[in-house]
């Protein structure tokens, strides 16, 4: 009897549990772990296909002429080729730590503290550069015209000796004069694998400093500054608090980022998780891909927001917006409102001018709260829709399923008519705006809003401004 | 019967190499331009092999 490999089976079980955890966790960032761990697939591969040619030997069972079919190689090339392409365009090089030692230092060796001091006098509005550094950097505004960094820098290493070294090898230096100044922790001076650096920085600077900061791994906190702020980094938390300028973020990775009280622009880039914004007087851009929670909170400029599979744009908002794993709820905003998403369940309560929703798979409950009502065009292929008009709202509304019931719990002149499998809701009241609903597969149903089913209280009321001397992650060795 | 086997595990570990010399090349430990006639030597090897145990045969 001939057998066949286990190989095909297991290989189809992974794909659909790959498809299933797509659709039940739509922004796990899958394809970025395809990305990176895709060549440990062809060892797995490799090491399942020799495991078994093993234990069909020692079994005397008769063994194929070929370890791995010609088939077989055929999609190992094509699996290379999707696995070199995606990792170039997603453009991982760095995830892999550089300075990783293996064995010895991390179990063996252990932490030497060293004080970190420097200053320099400046003007009142210098650009303040931090050079990379892995560490913590909390950065505040004062009433001073001195730039003036204190803390303390870890070495990580077998004995004092080595340490001593290390910290001899690394100067310290704040440089700089009138109009800008440099902060270099020179880590990179470090030769060899032998030792392990971080650094914790204190750094006080002129109220009108604009800071512009590179780190490695670690976190920034930076506040009570009035120009505008950079910060760019390979992993890093990052926490702004009144800040007068702009504010820049561009990260690898990172588990938040934080900014409250923005006067100028914010625009966050890269990949991550948590993103919480807050009172940005100047408008807002996210793009990038990021797997947490991730809130909106009164922003008096449009915000733009392109994640992986969702695209917003809103005019303005006065309210907040919300969004967690497969959850979309959004209160008091101002249109024209734009939301495009894949998997979400979307829940949108006082919107103005006009809202544009268009979901792939999930519920839209809308409830527009004022009149005149705004515009409205949700979209859903998969889900139930339910709109809560306001009794005196005027509209010119269509309401669609092609598959599933429609109900009209609003009344006159509000008519159902079911056609084949799906229904429809139409009604007019002149002088009102368009109004149009379609579901592909679900429930249909337009009701009258009452006082009690609003507002939408915010469900997450918690996200309160951090403390300012919260201390910093400690930075793992 | 052996040099069948010889033949039969062959597909694997080179499949088993290219991994590792694929894995080793997105980690940037090294680069797989630099790694590749590994999988000539691999093979090589395993040519040499089976003519060992054809020939003992």
């Amino acid at each position: 009897m001939r057998r066949t490999s286990v190989v095909a089976p297991l290989l189809l079980i992974a794909i659909g549990a790959l498809f299933l955890a797509r659709n039940l966790y739509p922004n796990l960032p899958l394809l970025d772990y395809l990305a990176r761990y895709w060549p440990f697939l062809l060892i797995v591969w490799g090491t399942l296909r020799l495991a078994e040619v093993l234990v069909w030997s020692a079994t005397d069972q008769p063994l194929p002429r070929a370890g791995v079919s010609s088939g077989e190689w055929v999609l190992v090339v094509f699996l290379c080729i999707f696995g070199l392409s995606i990792h170039a365009v997603r453009g991982f090089n760095t995830w892999w730590p550089r300075n990783v030692t293996i064995g010895g230092l991390d179990m063996f060796g252990e932490s030497y503290d060293f004080p970190l001091a420097g200053q320099k006098q400046t003007g009142k509005t210098p650009h303040v550069t931090i050079e990379a550094f892995r560490g913590n950097a909390r950065i505040t505004g004062a009433d001073t015209d001195t730039v003036k960094v204190t803390g303390h820098r870890s070495i990580r290493s077998m004995d004092q000796h080595g340490a001593d070294a290390a910290n001899q090898s690394m100067a310290f230096e704040v440089t700089g004069d009138n109009n800008s100044v440099t902060i270099q922790n020179n880590q990179d001076r470090l030769s060899g694998n032998s030792v392990r650096v971080s650094a914790d920085m204190e750094i006080t600077v002129p109220k009108g400093a604009s800071i512009e900061a590179h780190g490695r791994y670690g976190d920034f906190d930076i506040s009570a500054v009035d120009g505008s702020v950079e910060v760019v980094s390979d992993n890093a938390g990052v926490r702004l608090q009144d800040i007068g300028g702009d504010a820049r973020v561009d990260l690898n990775r990172s588990d938040i980022v934080r900014a409250v009280n923005v006067k100028g622009l914010v625009d966050v880039k890269g990949h991550g998780s948590d993103i919480d914004l807050q009172n940005i007087a100047g408008p807002v851009t996210v793009s990038g891909t990021y797997s947490g929670v991730i809130q909106f909170r009164n922003l008096q400029k449009p915000l733009r927001f392109t994640g992986q599979s969702t695209e917003i744009n809103i005019e303005k908002l006065p309210g907040n917006v919300r969004m967690a794993l497969g959850d979309f709820s959004a209160q008091n905003l101002v249109g024209p409102v734009h939301l495009s998403t894949h998997a979400r369940d979307v829940e949108i309560s006082d919107f103005t001018n006009a809202l544009e929703v268009s979901v792939d798979r999930g519920d839209i409950e809308l409830r527009p709260g004022t009149v005149p009502l705004a515009r409205i065009d949700a979209q859903t292929r998969s889900g139930d829709i339910t709109l809560s008009l306001p009794p005196q709202a005027k509209f010119d509304l269509t309401a669609s399923t092609s598959r599933g019931d429609a109900t009209n719990d609003f009344g006159s002149p509000i008519r159902e008519d079911n056609q084949g499998r799906g229904a429809e809701l139409r009604g007019m009241i002149p002088g009102g705006p368009v109004v149009s609903a379609h579901t592909d597969h679900g429930q249909m149903v337009v009701r009258k809003a009452s006082p009690e089913d609003k507002p939408l209280a915010p469900k997450d009321s918690d996200a309160e401004i951090p403390a300012p001397d919260k201390p910093l992650k400690k930075v793992e060795q | 019967m052996k040099g069948n086997l010889m033949c039969a595990v062959q597909g694997p570990v080179m499949l088993i190499t290219l991994g590792f010399l694929l894995a080793a090349d997105q980690m940037g430990v090294i680069a797989f331009s630099h790694t590749w006639p590994v999988l000539l030597i691999v093979f090589g090897l395993f040519k040499l092999a089976e003519r060992g145990f054809t020939r003992n045969a």
